[in-house]
């Protein structure tokens, strides 16, 4: 059980940069998980971790240990793979104990350690079976039976889910968050699928073109996300987005977007202003926008659109309704007795606190740019 | 009602009428005339009366024969360490190749294929030169510059020096083109084990050699059986090489000669040419190749890995 440090560390595979000077703290005993589009680099990074490949800069940490240089088996992780791994010439049995049986670990602590594992699994009655004889969920059940059975510092976990299907990964998952809060082992888990990302995470991290794009607790990547990336990654169905324009009301920025006005809280109208922003990109959640049939009410705080009922996709605990704004496709979630038919004309209210404002050139969250200005401003 | 042919059967017409005219019915055309005391291709005098003369010419020429002798324990050594040489050597050959840079691989495998790319006359010629019993043989011309030998030596051929040189040059020659296949077989079914398995075992502290031992030879078996028993069958039969070895004389006449040889020598080589023995000793051959087949098959416990996988599949 060790902290896991990464500090500055590239990865290049001939010119494609495949991580980017990443500078992480995976904290001891909890659950972090890589989230990020295919080919964002995340495997990459869980791959630095366990030691198959060697930063390109850059050094990692197990604890006080530098491991930069150390060759996997020195670094005593386990690994699970998307596709399980499993070597299908072995027994269940067989399988779990390779780790151990290549360390010279005596029979019968092999024999105790593997009945332990198996037992803390629940996979005691398939030892005698061979991989090409289980289901899915088996397999990876004998798959983190095998990564568990060494005690590793550090268990790495490259999309084990993924393979599954929808019900048995709902199940495996929460499983497996038991398992790991049990065990109090560090886990790295990596992952496309946001929803599992949010449900298993003590902390995420999401990753784009080889970047951190942000660093946090679910609810803070949910909520306040840094950037558009982030934004539209996170969330089903994804955020929306809106160009705006900004404008000035008697010296007070307003944004002109999709037909309407809105008028942003003061700690953004000021990073407008000092960033001389003439653009910004308007975003907010589906399930954070309402559905009226007539426009709010003059007292209404925040940003109300009109719109054009395009598409109703009823998914029984709720409906997701695609409306046109200004010919730019919206979507937003309703509860299941809010039901419009297409052509529709409604409106779109989203209260102040769940819009948010990027800025387009750099896609950072306002706050994340008055962040970065005042940054720049501080002398060294 | 008339009896319909399926679809199965009507694509397979072609196939089987293939087979039919180039296999089955040479076939059994050998193995009658391996009973007729055909000689000389004379046909209208010979075909017709049938007897076991030729198997007993065949078992008395075992008994007595030093050179039909010397042709059996050729054969019996050439096709057992050249079997080992194919199979182990392109195993060893994918394994090598198998943790190449892929950059270093194709060449490497190119240049491992050239053998089997180049006309067999050609081959053979290069090897003609190179084993040459005058000084300007490849091999003696740089043994005498390097001092080893003072004077040529007649490799395939000198008494001192049989059977035991004869039979690797026909080793190294039938080797270098056999090996090439196992390779190619090997390096293409170790490239199908999910590359996460080895990245698995890599983790779990396997050694290279570990790695080969306990992960990536057991899933290929099924291939080196195939290999195998393909190497076993075609070496059993091959004589292209050999006959332009002993035509040429680059090995001795019987000390390299296998049986296979011994067959189209005695059925096609001028002067006296018996069909009949030759058909005798080919039935033979055919008969060792389909019975060392199924050893093999049975050794490497095939019927093991044909069993239906259980449980619920994908």
């Amino acid at each position: 059980m060790v902290e896991v440090r990464l500090e500055r560390v590239s990865k290049r595979f001939g010119r494609v940069v495949a991580v980017n000077e990443v500078s992480l703290v995976f904290e001891d005993g909890r659950f972090t998980v890589l989230l990020g589009p295919s080919g964002s680099g995340k495997s990459t990074l869980l791959y630095l971790i366990a030691g198959i490949y060697k930063p390109t800069s850059g050094r990692i940490f197990f604890g006080d240990r530098d491991v930069t240089e150390l060759p996997p088996k020195e670094r005593n992780v386990g690994l699970v793979f998307q596709n399980y791994a499993l070597y299908p010439h072995m027994t269940v049995y067989d399988n779990i104990a390779f780790p151990l049986r290549l360390r010279g670990v005596p029979e019968p602590e092999i024999d105790s350690r593997v009945q332990e594992v198996a037992k803390l699994l629940r996979i005691e009655e398939l030892l005698d079976r061979y991989p090409g004889q289980l289901s899915g969920g088996q397999q990876q059940r004998v798959a983190l039976a095998r990564a568990l059975v060494k005690r590793p510092a550090v268990l790495l976990l490259d999309e084990p889910l993924s393979n599954l299907d929808a019900l048995l990964r709902l199940s495996i998952r929460a499983e497996l968050r038991k398992l790991q809060q049990s065990l109090g082992i560090t886990a790295i888990h990596v992952t496309h699928d946001q929803a599992e990302a949010m449900s298993m995470a003590d902390k995420i991290v999401v990753i784009d073109r080889g970047r951190v794009q942000q660093v946090g607790p679910p609810e803070e990547v949910y909520e306040r996300p840094r950037n558009l990336f982030v934004a539209t990654f996170i969330g089903s169905p994804p955020s929306n987005t809106l160009p705006g324009s900004v404008e000035s009301d008697g010296g007070y920025p307003v944004v002109r977007v999709a037909g309407s006005t809105y008028r942003p809280g003061e700690e953004e109208a000021r990073v407008v202003e000092e960033a001389g922003l003439d653009r910004v990109v308007v975003a907010f959640r589906p399930e954070h926008a309402r559905l009226l049939e007539a426009p709010p009410d003059e007292g209404f705080d925040g940003l109300s659109l009109e719109g054009e009922v395009y598409l109703v996709e009823p998914l029984g605990k709720e409906n997701i309704v695609t409306l046109t704004v200004a010919g730019l496709p919206v979507k937003t979630v309703t509860p299941p007795e809010q039901r419009p038919g297409p052509g529709e004309k409604l409106y779109i209210a989203v209260p102040r606190p769940r819009v948010m404002l990027f800025d387009p050139d750099t896609g950072l969250n306002l706050w994340s740019l008055a962040e970065q200005l005042a940054a720049a401003r501080r002398p060294d | 009602m008339r009896p319909r042919l399926g679809p199965a059967g009507f694509f397979l017409i072609p196939a089987l009428a293939l087979i039919l005219v180039f296999y089955v019915a040479p076939l059994i055309l050998s193995v009658y005339i391996s009973f007729t005391p055909l000689k000389n291709w004379n046909l209208d005098r010979y075909l017709g009366e049938t007897s076991l003369d030729n198997y007993r010419a065949l078992y008395s020429l075992m008994r007595f024969d030093p050179d039909f002798q010397k042709v059996l324990k050729t054969t019996v050594v050439f096709t057992t360490v050249t079997l080992a040489v194919n199979v182990l050597g392109g195993l060893g050959l994918a394994l090598a190749l198998y943790f190449m840079d892929e950059r270093l691989s194709l060449p490497y495998r190119v240049l491992w294929l050239l053998p089997r790319m180049t006309p067999v006359a050609v081959y053979s010629l290069l090897w003609y030169y190179f084993f040459l019993g005058s000084p300007e043989g490849t091999l003696n011309s740089i043994l005498m510059r390097l001092g080893v030998i003072d004077e040529p030596v007649q490799w395939g051929t000198d008494p001192r020096l049989l059977p035991e040189m004869a039979w690797a040059i026909l080793v190294i020659v039938n080797g270098f083109v056999g090996v090439s296949f196992g390779m190619i077989v090997f390096y293409s079914a170790l490239h199908n084990i999910p590359r996460e398995q080895v990245i698995a075992a890599r983790v779990d502290g396997a050694s290279t050699l570990q790695l080969m031992r306990y992960v990536l030879i057991p899933q290929i078996r099924w291939h080196i059986v195939y290999v195998t028993v393909w190497q076993l069958l075609s070496l059993l039969t091959t004589f292209a090489h050999i006959f332009l070895l002993v035509e040429w004389g680059v090995v001795d006449r019987y000390w390299g000669q296998n049986l296979a040889l011994y067959v189209f020598l005695k059925a096609f080589s001028g002067g006296e040419s018996y069909q009949g023995l030759a058909a005798a000793a080919a039935t033979i051959l055919v008969v060792i190749g389909v019975v060392l087949g199924f050893i093999a098959l049975r050794v490497m416990r095939f019927r093991e890995m044909m069993v239906e996988p259980k449980g619920e599949l994908g």
